[in-house]
């Protein structure tokens, strides 16, 4: 009895003090201008979504490129120019794709083309051609950009923030005050 | 030689004085009828002369709470010694709670108005046992007890007390209140502390599985939550799935406090639910047989 009585209050005392874990608060997505904020990264910044993927060597990487406005501070933008720099030891570009926003969810064509000659940049440029407005306002998807592993590793692809430029429909110059890179592991 | 002569002839003469002039107002207060008890004294101490007087009713309450109870009713003591020429007054009380036999006797001096020899029996079924107790009591008080009386007394009282063992203990009340709380206390016969300690134990029990449950949903959405926030690009999304979690973080924070305090606050109950058993477990009534004036009732000066 004496032995039953302690294993109950024990159990029920250990039970209480490893079930009631707090959880870190962790908000980490680069889409989130919180969370960007949060690191010391102000908007309008350049993300690329997801911020990290492992992948093996048969998969292709899908890497998003995203414009990030502070909700209450957005300012409208029609063209853009996007230089991309990455690891090409470890990946090779395969594919290109203007993203959601500057399609305006595929209801527009906007003129979209990018450079690359092999080396480990490339440059996208593009231009808002609407119907019904002349600018986009907010948040949105830019491009997305395919890859194909050459090699196990990791490493990460990035922003040249210096060479990256916005404009609105009357090419005035937006101001990106930050950028994020994301992180790929081929294993 | 010749001290010690004189030594036998002065007990000789306060025994003699004692005995042959004896005389004792008695005092009866019985919860129960006792019939023949009055004749029984009579018959038992032919040398001594008894008045019996039942309208006495009112005095030698509460004697053990007074701080000399020797001489608390010294004034009364002497009043009856005078209204009734006698040397005694001589108090029996008997009462039966549950069980229990309580005998109380009590022997005051007339001439003095002090009480100078008390008993108190406490015994468990020994109905039949009470004339036999106060033909002890008194034959104690004037050397002149009969072995049959004695005898009769052994038949009823264990020989070893030191062989008795008890069904129920303070441990076994602890330990039962441990398992389940306020079983300890229903198991000592206390049902309204064990009702008490069960509902209390059980309704902070109730509480705290509430908390746990709170924390258990709000630790589970702010982890699903999460996922979702983690997994989606879309702005909007984005901003729904983090305010959802941030609510539901800091729910699983508040209900985790709040679990943990339920939970300390539910043990120490349960432990003192069970220190309480154990304290107030069931133990002897009192002694099984006391004999004589208690320490406690020793009369000071």
């Amino acid at each position: 009895m004496r032995i039953l009585s302690g294993v109950i209050v024990s159990f029920f005392a250990v039970f209480i003090l490893c079930a009631c874990t707090i959880y870190d608060k962790i908000f980490d997505n680069p889409v989130d201008f919180k969370a960007n904020e949060e690191q010391g990264i102000e908007a309008a910044t350049l993300v690329f979504y997801p911020k990290s993927q492992t992948l093996t060597q048969a998969d292709s990487i899908l890497v998003g490129s995203f414009i990030v406005f502070k909700e209450d501070s957005t300012e409208p933008f029609a063209g853009l120019h996007l230089k991309i720099e990455f690891p090409n030891d470890l990946i090779e570009l395969d594919t290109i794709l203007p993203g959601q926003f500057i399609t305006d969810t595929s209801q527009s064509t906007p003129l979209f083309t990018y450079n690359y000659e092999d080396g480990n940049t490339v440059d996208i440029y593009a231009y808002f051609l609407g119907t019904t407005k002349l600018d986009l306002d907010g948040t949105g998807h830019l491009a997305d950009l395919v890859f194909n592993p050459l090699a196990s590793g990791s490493d990460s692809i990035h922003y040249d923030l210096s060479e990256c430029t916005f404009i609105d429909h009357l090419d005035s110059e937006i101001n990106v005050r930050g950028i994020r890179g994301a992180e790929i592991i081929i294993q | 030689m010749k001290v010690l002569i004189y030594h036998i002839i002065f007990l000789s003469t306060i025994v003699l004085a004692f005995d042959q002039d004896a005389t004792y107002l008695v005092l009866n207060h019985f919860d129960k009828p006792l019939p023949g008890i009055d004749q029984t004294l009579v018959d038992n101490f032919n040398n001594s002369s008894f008045n019996f007087d039942h309208s006495v009713d009112v005095l030698f309450d509460d004697l053990d709470k007074d701080d000399n109870p020797a001489s608390k009713y010294m004034n009364d003591i002497k009043d009856l010694g005078v209204t009734h020429s006698v040397n005694f007054v001589l108090l029996n009380k008997i009462k039966h709670i549950d069980e229990r036999l309580i005998i109380e006797g009590m022997l005051f001096n007339t001439r003095s108005g002090g009480l100078i020899h008390r008993r108190k029996i406490n015994v468990k079924n020994y109905d039949n046992g009470s004339i036999n107790e106060i033909s002890l009591w008194v034959g104690e008080t004037k050397n002149q007890i009969q072995k049959e009386w004695e005898k009769e007394r052994e038949s009823i009282m264990f020989l070893n007390p030191e062989e008795i063992s008890y069904d129920k203990t303070p441990m076994g009340a602890a330990l039962r209140s441990l398992v389940v709380p306020g079983w300890g206390q229903a198991y000592s016969g206390n049902s309204i502390s064990a009702g008490l300690w069960a509902v209390l134990e059980l309704s902070l029990s109730l509480a705290f599985i509430s908390s746990y449950n709170n924390y258990d949903s709000s630790s589970k959405s702010y982890l699903q939550n999460r996922r979702l926030y983690d997994a989606t690009d879309d702005e909007k999304e984005v901003s729904a799935y983090r305010a959802s979690a941030e609510k539901d973080w800091d729910d699983h924070v508040m209900y985790s406090k709040l679990a943990i305090a339920l939970a300390s606050t539910t043990i120490t109950g349960w432990v003192s639910n069970s220190v309480h058993a154990w304290v107030f477990g069931p133990r002897p009534y009192t002694n099984i047989y006391q004999k004589g004036m208690p320490q406690s009732t020793i009369p000071k000066g």
